[in-house]
């Protein structure tokens, strides 16, 4: 082949790379809802394949540390126990004066299953696989079995839906320590990393302190779980102080999800 | 086009593999990129009058592109760049002594 004739087929496809580009982004969603449609079913494949080979090989490396794990947990679970009783009473407690003021219970979120498909490490975001069909729609929150926010639908497709989670770097929200009350902002700071900012200087943080979500936004509901201080850095300077979060949410081990359609 | 029609298939499930597969097994929030490593791998190793590992590195752009958020054309660009760049590498200085692709 030519020189000049590789030149102009260089051209062509360039102009063809843009020409495409500009057409794509316009029609991005259809374009990316056919191709998610069937990919869906190869992606579950490989993504349950990777689950099991990842948990039988963390299962191999990390033999030696599960002895004292367990020895760990029991110990947690035995305190855990003692408390449940105690939160029985309690609740018990809660009932009867419910009743006696003639409050009702809280009604539960209304909550849509969902499996995730697909995820994104470097972009934090993840794909599942319910969308407009079964009657989502962006901004609605995602969570765990066990209440802990995994983040929001960011963008909907007829089938599918990508979510963004919270520790995306454009997602930022109202949360708030479950024991003292203290407010401030999560913000996501990427690679699944979370910062509690613009907490008042005057309110003690400490590490293992739990971190829930507040509904001063609207954006999630209250009391959803989000997380554990790990770090908490003053300046001097400033009126406010930041803290690290563990994020709860751990997604290589977590399949099922459950979105809030209505709170 | 039977070489090109096999890539686009190779592209795709490597696109799915990395985007369902491998993300159990990240390294510090990272995981390895094998449609960047066979764009690359197929235009270093490329005749040097063929185009087709230009057209790879579009499709797998492309693949990478759909299944990630960022706009449809991101990838594109960095690997049709990447492409471009080790083609002039390899046809003008570097001569490699076994059969190409």
């Amino acid at each position: 082949m030519r020189p000049s004739r590789n030149k102009s087929k260089v051209l062509i496809v360039i102009l063809a790379i843009i020409l495409a580009g500009f057409l794509f982004n316009f029609f991005q969603k259809g374009v990316r809802s056919f191709f998610y449609s069937f990919s869906a079913p190869i992606q579950r494949v490989f993504w349950e394949a990777g689950d099991s080979t990842a948990d039988f090989l963390s299962s191999i490396f990390k033999s030696g540390e599960l002895k004292d794990e367990v020895d760990r947990l029991e110990a947690e679970k035995n305190d855990l126990i003692s408390q449940v009783v105690g939160f029985q009473e309690l609740s018990q407690e809660n009932e009867t004066l419910r009743e006696a003021l003639g409050i009702g219970l809280k009604n539960e979120f209304k909550l849509s299953f969902t499996q995730i498909i697909g995820k994104d490490i470097s972009q934090d975001f993840i794909l599942i696989d319910k969308g407009i069909k079964d009657g989502l729609s962006e901004d609605m929150p995602v969570i765990t079995e066990e209440k802990v926010l995994v983040g929001k639908i960011s963008e909907v497709y007829y089938k599918f839906s990508k979510v963004m989670l919270i520790s995306n770097k454009e997602s930022s929200f109202d949360a708030k320590e479950i024991n003292s009350l203290a407010g401030g902002v999560i913000k996501g700071i990427g690679s699944s990393k979370l910062l509690f900012d613009l907490i008042p200087k005057g309110e003690t943080i400490n590490n293992s302190d739990l971190i829930v979500s507040d509904c001063i936004s609207g954006i999630f509901p209250e009391g959803l779980f989000i997380g554990a201080v790990i770090n908490v850095s003053k300046s001097d300077v400033g009126s406010f102080q930041q803290a690290e979060i563990e994020p709860a949410f751990n997604l290589s081990k977590t399949k099922n999800l459950f979105i809030i359609t209505e709170f | 086009m039977k070489k090109l029609i096999i890539s686009i298939i190779i592209l795709y499930f490597l696109t799915l593999f990395q985007t369902s597969f491998l993300v159990h097994f990240s390294l510090f929030g990272m995981i390895p990129n094998f449609v960047l490593v066979f764009v690359v791998l197929w235009n270093i190793f490329e005749k040097g009058d063929s185009v087709i590992g230009i057209y790879n590195a579009v499709i797998g752009g492309f693949f990478l592109d759909i299944f990630s958020d960022r706009f449809i054309g991101f990838n594109i660009l960095i690997l049709v760049l990447l492409a471009f760049i080790l083609k002039l590498i390899s046809n003008r200085y570097v001569r490699i002594p076994f059969k190409k692709i």
